[in-house]
């Protein structure tokens, strides 16, 4: 470990409580306390703490703020809420990526409206230089200003059925912050001096960004505060969320679950490829007939030429045995066709009789004991159906795994906050 | 720290000497801990050889899959069957009932098997 790695405000907590502590990219982090499996399964069953800290937050602010975002982002500003397209409305966040002139993906996003005129983007670890540095230039002498947030703000991400009832605890006026927050929306304000700072705070008035929102696939919210107040903040959801069960997570789990959640990871499933063929046709403003943009944007005409890019795949194994994606390769009858993006273990899954079950899934049959699947994402050169089985190999074995359009089924993340209450 | 009765080897496997030519053989606590959640132990058959240093089988955890290295040449007398249904044995007790095989020792120890305080020395090293 080097001294040129940076912490979070976490970090002597972390250590306190058995973490063991990786490089993740720039900074320091920990990947597990007590096991990856048991930090997955108490997501599912009730709730995990992580310390998001080392994420990036960006304020995007100015008359030409919506022009620049609309120009960059890959969401239509004016028509990417809800079922029937809405437009982005103060108070809500929509997932979209920034790629570059050839359609290749610089990073994803959370993007927010807070109002007209000011936006809040949330990217990866150690991109928040690089995006505001990317989002400057584009901006062309528009009126418009980026400013990096990165080493200002904590984030930590409450995520599982209880994290409604453990917020509960901690927030000045739960009933008021959960009453309308739908998925993707967010209340409150880190910076005590916005006024919409007043819409959510811990019992002793720090103002807090509420947003529901998370990066596992079950229901919770990110959490965002200024710098200082982050040990408090956990400490605080620690406390209140030991009768439920509550337990700190790290990397490891983070990422078993949002693969179970058929969420990418930036710069593994996306990344210098055209961002097109892959599971996430909606961070893209499709036109209902899906072949077409509403919009030109910032890598749009060179995904319009890209017909021949290659796919990204999700694919589901049969058992929670994984293959080393550094060196793994997929075979189709026999013939190689591709590679590895992502390969975890979804601990909460099993397969019965062609159907996948979570061990949150009501209407499991009964004595099923849930092991455990392999799942992640190849790229491939050609489209492959669902229910396609394709072998994996690396160097010391080889997986039977299928090709699927969703992975850990009975997900908690959209439904209303009021059944957890 | 490290059982003072076992010799160690630089890939975190340990070896029991049971002083009647046969010993026990897995891998340390330090071996589990840096892997994680211990999901499948793969073992080979009884009867099976090995020389010291060959590849005998493969750990997996949540992490990553690791092969394991024979300490000291032999032949596979007895696998231990209860890692099937309770892997997480490995994570609880390593160098007890987290034993992986027992093997019949084909002549004298390895000579480059580290002692208890050799192998406390290297993963001192390697934690910093």
């Amino acid at each position: 470990m080097t001294e040129s790695m940076k912490k979070t405000p976490l970090f002597d907590w972390h250590k306190a409580h058995g973490a063991n502590i990786v490089e993740f990219g720039d900074y320091l982090m920990p990947v597990w306390y007590g096991g990856a499996r048991t930090e997955h399964l108490a997501v599912v069953s009730q709730a995990g703490l992580f310390d998001t800290s080392h994420m990036a937050t960006l304020r995007v602010f100015g008359k030409d703020a919506y022009d620049l975002l609309q120009w960059c982002f890959t969401r239509n500003l004016d028509a990417c809420v809800g079922k029937d397209g809405a437009p982005l409305t103060d108070g809500k966040c929509v997932y979209g990526l920034f790629l570059d002139g050839h359609g290749h993906a610089i990073d994803d996003s959370i993007v927010y409206k807070i109002k007209d005129g000011e936006f809040m983007v949330e990217v990866n670890a150690s991109m928040g230089g690089p995006v505001a540095k990317h989002l400057t230039e584009q901006a062309k002498g528009r009126d418009v200003t980026v400013i990096d947030l990165t080493d200002n703000l904590g984030k930590i991400d409450i995520q599982g059925p209880a994290a409604i009832k453990i917020m509960a605890k901690v927030l000045k006026d739960p009933e008021a912050v959960f009453d309308k927050l739908p998925y993707f929306s967010a209340k409150g304000h880190f910076d005590p001096a916005s006024t919409l700072a007043g819409q959510a705070q811990l019992l002793d008035g720090t103002p807090i960004l509420v947003s529901r929102s998370g990066y596992t696939g079950e229901v919770g919210f990110e959490l965002f505060v200024e710098r200082a107040q982050t040990v408090k903040l956990w400490e605080a959801i620690m406390a209140a969320g030991e009768p439920f069960g509550l337990t700190p997570c790290g990397l490891a789990a983070r990422d078993s679950l949002r693969a179970g959640a058929v969420l990418p990871l930036s710069h593994q499933d996306i990344g210098h490829w055209p961002c097109i063929h892959n599971p996430w046709p909606f961070a893209l403003p499709l036109t209902p007939s899906g072949d077409g943009f509403t919009k030109t944007f910032l890598g749009s005409a060179a995904l319009d030429q890209a017909a021949d890019a290659p796919y990204t795949l999700t694919f589901v194994g049969h058992d929670f045995r994984k293959v080393d994606t550094h060196v793994a390769r997929v075979f189709l009858d026999g013939k190689e066709i591709g590679t590895v993006l992502t390969c975890v273990s979804d601990m909460a899954i099993g397969r019965h009789e062609g159907r996948i079950y979570s061990i949150a899934s009501p209407d499991q049959p009964a004595g099923l004991v849930i092991k455990g699947l392999s799942c992640g994402f190849i790229k491939v050169g050609g489209k492959l159906a669902p229910g396609t089985a394709v072998e994996l190999r690396d160097a010391k074995r080889a997986i039977q795994v299928q090709i699927e359009t969703d992975v850990r089924p009975d997900r908690t993340a959209r439904k209303a906050l009021k059944s957890f209450m | 720290m490290y059982p003072s009765d076992l010799k160690y080897t630089k890939n975190h496997e340990f070896i029991r000497p049971m002083g009647d030519g046969t010993a026990e053989v897995g891998i340390t606590s330090y071996a589990q801990e840096a892997l994680g959640d211990v999901v499948f132990v793969d073992l080979p058959e009884v009867g099976a050889t090995f020389e010291a240093g060959e590849e005998f089988g493969t750990v997996e955890s949540v992490k990553t899959v690791s092969e394991i290295f024979m300490p000291s040449a032999g032949e596979i007398l007895a696998v231990n069957e209860t890692l099937e249904a309770h892997p997480e044995f490995v994570n609880e007790d390593a160098f007890g009932k987290g034993w992986m095989v027992k093997v019949k020792l084909a002549g004298a120890l390895a000579g480059d098997l580290l002692d208890a305080d050799a192998y406390a020395k290297l993963v001192s090293e390697e934690s910093h």
